[in-house]
């Protein structure tokens, strides 16, 4: 009994401390945030992986670019370079660096002395030279730098001055900024790299991160937690937050739940429709298009889809819009070129193909493509950003071909082997898409559908048209914006006519946080930045 | 006494080597290289030519054996295959976590269990004791998973009372040094200390209360069934018959009794409540050992799931060998049942 009359306080005393009004947070949590990602980061090292978990936790966080690329300005701003020009005919790029920049002061390194040129060429000697010392280190892999072909673009990088470097290009190409300003290509220190080689664990400079970004590295618990601290001697304006979680949760759904109960400040990917209905009013939902596209890729080195009229006719075959309501639940909007609108080069399609089954008979007959006309669609087996499900997608337009008398077989296999057999083109049609790393258009057509790209298997199309691939190679020879942007919309437009694929939708990305959170923008390109998030909590 | 102590001491010890043994075979039927399987060092590493003498790798299995136990002794648990941090070291801490709200949750089960049951025994047939059965029995038959996504969605989506995953707010910047975060907040130079404490209490509340659900009810429903065979004693109807009220014979000659049967029980209760937090640990995030053993199940992280699987079972070997020693104090007549006197 007397057991009884005294659990019950202590129950209801451990019940109630719980208890507390909303907006009233103890003082750590109004100094701090904490951002519920999705998994575990590779390491901490953005030049040696590719996986956007891992760019969100590290890039922008730990580390610096030379330069950034300011998408509501649409230009690349300074960032550890001053000025930078083009020299000798765009093959030679110079870059002044800052001489302020301290990298970070943890407990396992004090750094003494400010970044300087040495620090440049060690980082990218780390990818760009096979025989530097750190090269091999972690595995000797830089898929970025390999399938943007930088490693190969890039001759040399030279000191010229303790605080000015010269890049040297085997060619001209004016992709090179955009790939310099983008997540991957971030400055490591020299001096701490020299450090962990003398005490014989050069692998650390990946677990231990040194940078010299807004925040530096204290902590990683695998499965729970990743802990930043502010970087006080940050060389432009930091946050408003001293200490930055990332609070490791997979499951979307305890994702969400942590939100509502407030244990998460920011969440990515949020399950938007459940979070709607739950009706929360002190969480935002933010959105923004993302650099992708998901398209239909027609085969055009089989019969009948190398007759452009067939692809046209097809494409008019299929309800797009109905499509995009069904697969995307309004979360993405219908795509007019490869491009997404945001790109400064982007070009409204010339001719819609607005769904309309009896223009596209009439053109297949016209081809002589008779009713009974058996086809494959080759639909992905994964959830990407720009499509989270292809194999309904496909089923929908199965049924829609079939109103045109075309019997559609879907075809889909485990993803490598689906796209190693796209590859080796195999496939009549196929759905899939593209997720893009920079903010250069060139990101958008010589991966997809330059010949060379035919040849390397990216290419899904197998469109190699040699008028087209001159646009591409006159673009990317030229650093004049304008001129470039007239090539790019004669590209679109040949693109548009021709239809090697037709692009179907450009899917948003989402973040929901809670309403005080400050700072923490979805960025159009690359990976989430904290370097302006703050909280602003009513005193 | 002694000779009882020894004698179950023995048990214990022999049952320990027992699980060594079965531990030390897993390396051999897991796939891949022993060594690597034990130590969790890579055949391709520099390391694994020191640490395949360490372990006697060219030797027979009786010397091997001899060097795994020294090595398990020396709490040389090799390094996880995953992370590569030593496996002793997240294994104790992942150990303490879930002893923290293991043993709260038995405490809160034993604080509703014994006495509720007291009480349903006391009115035997009564109104009382019929709500309770029933309550007890509603309890008993909830899942533990769903329980607890009841509780979650009730007071920490609807209510916002409390948080739903780990032991507390990562932003109190507490270091896991033994794993039980109470501990860790001692230990820590925090200068929010109270503020933390509170956050970890609210933490614990909901995987104490789901934890401590079921044993809760099962202890219910024992001590109300020994106490309910207890007052049928000739020694009860005696002191009835002397005028006591029947609130004071259960509560002072029946009571006392039946705690004797809910000891012998606490050791199985102990063991579901391990299995359980498993299930507990996951859906709560907390770092204790069961979701360890979970995800390194997942990962095939052999050293860590040996490690795990340890643990686990010494645990309750351990819990079992406490609870008969103090069984055997108090009670001597689990001593004279053994042997036939004291």
């Amino acid at each position: 009994m007397i057991n009884l009359r005294a659990s019950l306080p202590i129950l209801l005393s451990l019940i109630s401390i719980g208890c507390s009004s909303e907006r009233e947070l103890p003082e750590p949590l109004q100094k701090g945030l904490v951002y519920c990602s999705e998994g575990n980061p590779e390491g901490f090292n953005p030049q040696r992986i590719t996986s956007g978990t891992t760019v969100d936790a590290t890039a922008a966080q730990l580390y610096d670019r030379l330069i950034d690329y300011d998408a509501s300005e649409q230009a690349f701003v300074p960032a550890l370079a001053t000025e930078w020009q083009a020299l000798d005919d765009g093959t030679r790029y110079r870059f002044k660096l800052r001489d302020d920049v301290a990298f970070h002061t943890t407990n396992f390194f004090t750094p003494s002395r400010n970044l300087n040129a040495d620090d440049v060429i060690f980082s990218f000697n780390r990818w760009l030279d096979s025989t530097a010392l750190y090269h091999p280190v972690g595995g000797g892999s830089y898929p970025f730098f390999t399938a943007t072909g930088l490693d190969r673009l890039i001759n040399r990088v030279v000191k010229v001055g303790p605080h000015t470097i010269d890049i040297v290009l085997n060619n001209a190409d004016s992709s090179f900024l955009a790939n310099l300003a983008t997540d991957f290509a971030v400055i490591l220190s020299a001096e701490y790299a020299h450090k962990l080689d003398i005490a014989n664990q050069p692998e650390l400079i990946d677990q231990q991160p040194i940078g010299t970004g807004p925040f530096r590295f204290e902590a990683y618990r695998k499965d729970y937690y990743i802990r930043y601290s502010r970087n006080p001697d940050y060389w432009r304006e930091g946050p408003d937050i001293e200490h930055l979680v990332y609070s490791i949760t997979p499951n979307a759904n305890k994702r969400m739940l942590k939100l509502v109960t407030g244990e998460c400040d920011v969440i990515p990917y949020p399950l938007v429709s459940k979070l709607r209905s739950l009706n929360q009013a002190q969480i935002e939902v933010k959105s923004e298009v993302s650099p992708n596209v998901s398209f239909w890729a027609f085969n055009t080195q089989k019969k009948p889809f190398d007759n452009p009229q067939v692809r046209q006719a097809l494409s008019y075959a299929i309800n797009r819009r109905a499509i995009i309501d069904a697969i995307y639940y309004g979360s993405a909007e219908q795509a007019e070129s490869v491009l997404p609108p945001t790109s400064w080069a982007f070009r409204e399609a010339q001719i819609n193909y607005q769904y309309d089954p009896e223009k596209a008979r009439a053109l297949l007959d016209e081809a002589g493509i008779t009713a009974g006309f058996e086809m494959t669609i080759w639909a992905m087996p994964v959830q990407r950003v720009y499509n989270p499900n292809a194999r309904r997608m496909a089923e929908l337009m199965q049924s829609d071909l079939a109103q045109v008398g075309i019997n559609v077989r879907i075809v889909s296999y485990e993803w490598n082997s689906f796209r190693r057999r796209l590859s080796r083109g195999e496939h009549d049609t196929a759905l899939i898409g593209w997720y893009a790393d920079n903010a250069d258009p060139d990101n958008f057509f010589r991966p997809l559908l330059s010949c060379a790209a035919v040849a390397t298997g990216s290419n899904r199309a197998n469109w190699c048209h040699p008028g087209f691939d001159q646009i591409l190679l006159q673009a990317i020879a030229t650093t004049d914006t304008a001129e470039r942007r007239q090539l790019y919309r004669s590209a679109q437009d040949l693109l548009n006519q021709q239809v090697p694929l037709l692009p179907i939708a450009h899917s948003m990305r989402y973040q929901a946080q809670q309403d005080f959170v400050t700072g923490v923008e979805l960025p159009p390109y690359g990976g989430i930045s904290f370097r302006r998030a703050g909280k602003e909590l009513a005193q | 006494m002694t000779r009882f102590i020894i004698n179950r001491l023995l048990y214990f010890v022999l049952a320990l080597w027992l699980l060594t043994v079965f531990s030390f075979f897993l390396n051999w039927l897991f796939p891949g290289d022993v060594i690597t399987n034990m130590s969790g060092i890579r055949v391709a590493t520099e390391a694994y030519g020191e640490e395949f003498a360490l372990r006697g790798g060219d030797t027979n299995l009786f010397v091997q054996y001899a060097y795994y136990l020294q090595n398990l002794i020396n709490l040389n648990w090799g390094y996880s295959l995953v992370t590569q941090q030593p496996v002793w070291l997240e294994g104790s801490r992942t150990f303490m976590a879930t002893a923290e709200i293991l043993l709260l949750a038995l405490l809160l089960a034993l604080l509703i269990g014994v006495p509720l049951g007291a009480l349903s025994a006391a009115w035997y047939k009564a109104p009382l004791d019929k709500t309770i059965v029933s309550f007890a029995v509603g309890g008993y038959s909830i899942p533990v998973f769903w329980l607890a996504q009841l509780l979650i969605l009730f007071f920490a989506v609807n209510l916002r009372w409390l948080p739903i995953t780990g032991q507390i707010d990562p932003l109190y910047l507490i270091e896991p040094q033994t794993g039980s975060v109470l501990l860790d907040i001692a230990l820590s130079d925090s200068a929010y200390k109270a503020s933390a404490y509170q956050n970890a209490l609210a933490h614990m509340v909901l995987p104490i209360v789901v934890l401590a659900s079921l044993p809760a009810m099962l202890l219910l429903r024992m001590m109300r069934n020994t106490t309910v065979e207890i007052m049928q004693q000739p020694y009860i109807k005696a002191v009835r018959a002397r005028g006591l009220p029947p609130y004071r014979v259960v509560m002072q000659h029946a009571v006392p009794n039946a705690m004797q049967g809910i000891l012998q029980q606490l050791t199985f209760i102990f063991g579901l409540m391990l299995a359980n937090a498993v299930i507990v640990e996951s859906i709560f995030n907390w770092p204790g050992i069961g979701s360890w053993l979970l995800k390194a199940i997942l990962d095939r992280d052999y050293p860590v799931i040996q490690a795990a699987l340890l643990l686990l079972v010494a645990t309750t070997l351990f819990a079992n060998f406490l609870f008969e020693i103090y069984r055997g104090w108090r009670f001597p007549i689990v001593r004279e049942e053994r042997y036939g006197s004291a």
